[in-house]
């Protein structure tokens, strides 16, 4: 059998282990479009805050692929894929076969389509190559915008302040991490970052990056001007399709996979940043990981796998503070209920989001204990109807709902 | 004692260390470590580990 694997990322990368221990006779050409071996990105915020060296990034040496029969092709972009014929054709006109194939081609971040973002000083950050040049610029300039307050916003922009810079975190929405947060909780949280000395405006749209050729600052709507030399738009990502959709497999936000993770063509697969189960493109590397085996494991053997979604949660570390979003932690289907406990002074924040009687999501601020019990609560959809308000309590165990 | 590396951060669990803040006690090798504990700095799940080396 021969296997291809196109993106060399930890999608493309655990796939790829994943098949040579199941099929050890087995081909495996692995394509990756970067110039670089395996690396994890969330370390590309050591390296921009200088904590880390880019030697000590790379997970695994290069003899590792090598040593399990994998056929590692950097720098190699795949252009087209001919599904009747099999093979795969590549940017510089050569080809290669396939028995079955994995998209695992990730996701590139979204900029969006302002005045001046052409301009030099202007970043996005995804791959090393991004973060070597953003690290790079940021030794020539005193200070930095984010634009976009999301986990990777918050997350760049405490690396850039960590280098040296002062840091100015714009976020369009009414308040930070509005995909985990609500509106009380987020409050909180921009109370801590305020602490260790990041400068935060919400609610407020970017227009245009200023400057002559160099950035120079950016302004917002209402003429209202933040100076910055290096501007870093955290703006979301889009899944990259255009590969599956010129070969004209079914695509949504990403490419579509049943709970095989196969894709409308049955020789083909698609797991990580890249791919959509059941209306859900979920962004993150645990899930990644997920999907990549159970794709492997139906590439090897079809059929005898199968994915069925992933709880995520995320952790943000700021000040000393430890904040934890589980699930569904908005909750905005039908029929949600959400339950809050919050203290602004005490910097106190807790959030359960219940639909059915069940915990869909949570958020919770420097509770660890608490958390690994909802998680487990979500993941065995434990009716917990009969509790009400109880759930918040600290009196109440909820740990004796697992049993 | 086998340390343990996270495939998402690269958090290394060491059973000298154990996660005192997770309520893993110094020497608790990683078979001990219980099904809900997750990695401290990025919350991926004991199946995200694999042996160092
Ligand atoms: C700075 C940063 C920090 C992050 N931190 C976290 C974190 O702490 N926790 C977390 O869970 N997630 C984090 N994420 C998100 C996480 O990185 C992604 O979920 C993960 O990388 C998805 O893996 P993937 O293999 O699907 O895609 P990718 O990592 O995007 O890899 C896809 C690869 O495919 C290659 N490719 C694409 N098209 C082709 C083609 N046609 N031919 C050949 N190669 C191709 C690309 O060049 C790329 O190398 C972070 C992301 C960033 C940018
Ligand atoms: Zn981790």
């Amino acid at each position: 059998m021969r296997y291809a694997i196109v993106g060399s990322g930890v999608a493309g990368t655990t796939a790829a282990q994943t098949i040579a221990r199941a099929d050890p006779s087995g081909e495996i050409d692995l394509f990756g479009g970067e110039a670089y071996p395996y690396y994890r990105r969330p370390q590309l915020w050591a390296l921009i805050a200088g904590e880390l060296e880019q030697d000590a990034l790379y997970y695994r040496p290069v003899d590792w692929y090598a040593k399990r029969g994998i056929r590692l092709r950097l720098g190699s972009n795949v252009a087209a894929i001919d599904r009747d014929g099999h093979r795969l054709t590549m940017d510089d006109g050569s080809t290669s076969a396939y028995d079955r194939v994995l998209l695992a081609t990730g996701a590139r971040p979204f900029v969006p389509p302002i005045a001046g973002v052409q301009k030099e000083g202007v970043f996005a950050l995804r791959t090393l190559d991004d973060a070597l040049a953003i690290k790079a610029y940021a030794q020539e300039v005193e200070s930095a915008v984010v634009v976009g307050g999301g986990l990777l916003g918050l997350e760049t922009a405490r690396a850039l302040n960590a280098a040296g810079l002062e840091v100015t975190v714009v976020e369009f929405y009414t308040h930070l991490l509005p995909r985990q947060l609500d509106v009380e909780g987020a409050a909180v949280l921009q109370a801590l970052l305020e602490e260790q000395g990041l400068r935060i405006i919400t609610g407020a749209r970017t227009e245009a990056v200023m400057g002559n050729g160099r950035a120079s600052g950016i302004k917002l709507q209402g003429d209202v001007q933040v100076g910055g030399g290096l501007i870093l738009f955290s703006t979301g990502v889009r899944c990259e399709v255009a590969l599956a959709k010129a070969a004209g497999l079914q695509t949504n936000r990403g490419i579509i996979v049943d709970s095989h993770l196969e894709t409308s063509d049955e020789d083909i697969f698609a797991a990580g940043d890249s791919t959509e189960f059941r209306g859900r493109v979920y962004g993150i590397i645990p899930p990644a990981i997920e999907q990549a085996r159970v794709a492997a494991a139906n590439m090897v053997d079809p059929g005898s796998a199968s994915y069925a979604g992933s709880v995520p949660l995320t952790i943000l570390k700021v000040a000393g503070a430890e904040l934890t979003s589980i699930g569904d932690s908005l909750g905005q289907g039908e029929d949600v209920v959400a339950l809050r406990h919050m203290d602004l002074p005490a910097r106190h924040y807790r959030k359960l989001v219940l639909q059915h009687g069940r915990i869909i999501g949570a958020i919770l601020l420097n509770d660890r204990d608490r958390a690994k019990i909802v998680r487990q609560l979500i993941e065995r959809g434990v009716d917990v109807s009969a509790r009400g308000e109880q759930l918040l309590d600290d009196r109440f165990d909820l740990g004796s709902l697992l049993h | 004692m086998e340390k343990q590396e996270c495939m998402v951060c690269g958090y290394i669990y060491d059973p000298a260390v154990g996660d005192p803040d997770s309520g893993i006690e110094p020497g608790t090798p990683w078979e001990a470590v219980p099904d809900d504990w997750y990695c401290p700095d990025c919350g991926a799940d004991k199946s995200m580990f694999e042996k160092i080396g």
